[in-house]
């Protein structure tokens, strides 16, 4: 079984430290890394693929420095990358058939591998289009078919879910799901609900940084006393919405019904509730959300 | 004494302890893992199988080209100037058609995942390059042997003359594969082939440049070429081995 250790792993580019002395040790099961755009989840995963090499500290494989393994430590793994690449002119087969020889599938093996692989995202009758006339989502299915392909006990993928309408996002979590067992699946989003049934352990990233470890349990009890419910009059609810993060409201007949996220009590009358991993999400990444709504602001 | 046959001696056989054994043995045999580590060869021939049409089109036009001029040059009353120009100038862009093939593995936001693969990017480069060179070199050998007696230069002049434009033209080549970003990067074959196409037929420009006096010059031209464009080669492995410029790409 396969176990990874970062140690004090550090990225810095120029001026930013995008990495900040990252130590984790991953084993079988689903990896979830939880954060806001430029959280340095993306980064992290590049290092733990080997494509970045880390400013300072050392990422383990079975006790080996992953840079020394080279080809050794790249046949353990499957990559899906943020920003998949492909060659437009490739049938969606023809592209499979390519990165499995890339990735030393035997010949006899890599033709039965790359249909299974294309049945199990729902391509197969697809297969012998060209790539650049799939869609969004179809391109996202055939990049987690791509790093399927070599059966790999490490499996790191990059917003696997983006671009993917909710029922391809409840296919996708169901293969992740069944394909963890003896396997390392490291996957990162932004979309709470992606990790939030099938991780089962999920790392809350910000600034570089890991500020929460742990079962989607363990993670949403660090906000047990900070969620609060409240009904409030329209013109209160506006108020408190802009003083307060606020991870649910909805219009209940006359009134406003309003989840706050705060440590302390937000209002006279709000009862503590039971959090939920979007509250833990809202509550450390509520400067994040703010920066992007105000620059989403100024755009308009 | 006993007058009956001997008896073999065995252990008993625990049957609950031999099948606990055998599922054991089963289940590593389905852990294991069986590796499979193809040779220099097949990774070749893997990459040759999978070129793009276009680059075989191209590689075949170049080819029909140089059967042309080599006739062409070979015609009687041929001027010896302009066909070293003419034959450097098909050097420089079949030094360039060639170098397409690194150049795909650039493109289309592909670099950073076949950085991650078996074979990764470093490897396919080095394939690549070597594809490259090897047609090069058949085409340099096409020109020196039926258009080099002819040109009136010797052939080692003639081959100095070849080598100064394609070897400064692929260094340009490699630099831009890296240093051009955002929109230029799609001009990267364009401008690499109009740059290098300028370079080849500078000379012309310059007042008997092929003329034996400048030989040095040249000589000199074609030494420093060849450490420029190791040193360029040495940055572009590192640069794939420090992997921004592949996230970037």
């Amino acid at each position: 079984m396969p176990e990874l250790v970062l140690d004090r792993v550090t990225k810095q580019f120029q001026n930013k430290i995008a990495v900040d002395q990252v130590s984790l040790r991953l084993t079988e099961g689903v990896h979830g890394f939880l954060g806001a755009n430029g959280a340095g989840k993306t980064t992290l995963l590049r290092m733990l693929c080997g494509v970045l090499k880390p400013s300072a500290g050392e990422i383990l494989c079975n006790g080996a420095q992953i840079r020394g393994m080279d080809g050794e430590y790249r046949h353990m793994l499957g990559y899906l990358p943020q920003d998949f690449g492909y060659y437009p002119d490739f049938s969606a087969k023809r592209y499979l058939e390519y990165l499995a020889a890339c990735k030393a599938v035997p010949k006899d093996l890599a033709k039965d591998k790359v249909q299974e692989v294309l049945q199990l995202v729902g391509l197969s009758g697809e297969q012998k289009h060209k790539i650049k006339t799939f869609s969004g989502g179809m391109i996202r299915r055939l990049g987690i078919a791509q790093a399927l392909l070599n059966d790999p006990e490490i499996l790191i993928l990059d917003e696997p879910t983006s671009g993917l309408d909710p029922k391809e996002r409840i296919r996708f979590r169901n293969i992740i799901s069944a394909m963890s067992k003896g396997r390392i699946v490291i996957l990162s989003t932004h979309i709470v609900s992606d990790v939030e049934f099938i991780a089962d352990q999920i790392l809350l990233m910000k600034q570089g940084r890991i500020v929460e470890q742990g079962t989607s349990r363990e993670v949403t009890k660090s906000a047990e006393g900070r969620v609060w419910e409240y009904l409030a009059e329209p013109e209160e609810a506006q108020r408190l919405n802009e003083q307060f993060a606020v991870s649910n409201l909805k219009n209940e007949g006359d009134q406003v019904y309003l989840r706050i996220v705060a440590d302390t009590c937000p209002c006279k009358g709000a009862v503590n509730a039971e959090p939920g991993l979007e509250d833990v999400y809202l509550y450390h990444f509520k400067e994040a959300a703010e920066n992007v709504e105000n620059l989403e602001r100024r755009n308009l | 004494m006993s007058s009956g046959k001997k008896k073999s001696w065995r252990f008993e056989i625990d049957e609950t302890r031999k099948q606990e054994g055998l599922i054991q043995i089963k289940r590593a045999v389905q852990e294991k893992k069986v590796r499979y580590y193809p040779s220099f060869l097949a990774c070749l021939i893997e990459q040759l199988r999978y070129q793009t049409w276009s680059f075989w089109v191209l590689q075949g036009g170049m080819l029909v080209l140089a059967l042309v001029l080599i006739r062409y040059l070979n015609l009687p009353g041929g001027d010896g100037e302009a066909s070293i120009t003419i034959c450097s100038l098909f050097m420089v862009l079949t030094g360039n058609v060639c170098l397409s093939g690194v150049s795909r593995l650039f493109s289309w936001h592909m670099a950073e995942l076949e950085q991650t693969l078996y074979l990764n990017l470093r490897q396919m480069v080095s394939i690549q390059m070597l594809l490259a060179g090897m047609i090069d070199l058949a085409v340099l050998g096409l020109l020196v042997i039926f258009c080099g007696g002819r040109s009136g230069a010797g052939t080692g002049a003639y081959l100095l003359y070849m080598l100064v434009p394609f070897l400064w033209s692929d260094i340009l080549y490699l630099h831009m594969l890296t240093a051009l970003r955002g929109g230029l990067r799609g001009y990267r074959q364009l401008s690499a082939g109009v740059l290098s196409g300028i370079l080849a037929v500078f000379p012309v420009f310059v007042e008997e440049s092929y003329h034996l006096e400048y030989l040095m010059v040249w000589g000199i031209a074609a030494a420093v070429g060849i450490g420029v464009l190791i040193l360029e080669i040495r940055r572009l492995f590192g640069k794939i081995e420090g992997g921004e410029v592949l996230c970037l790409n």
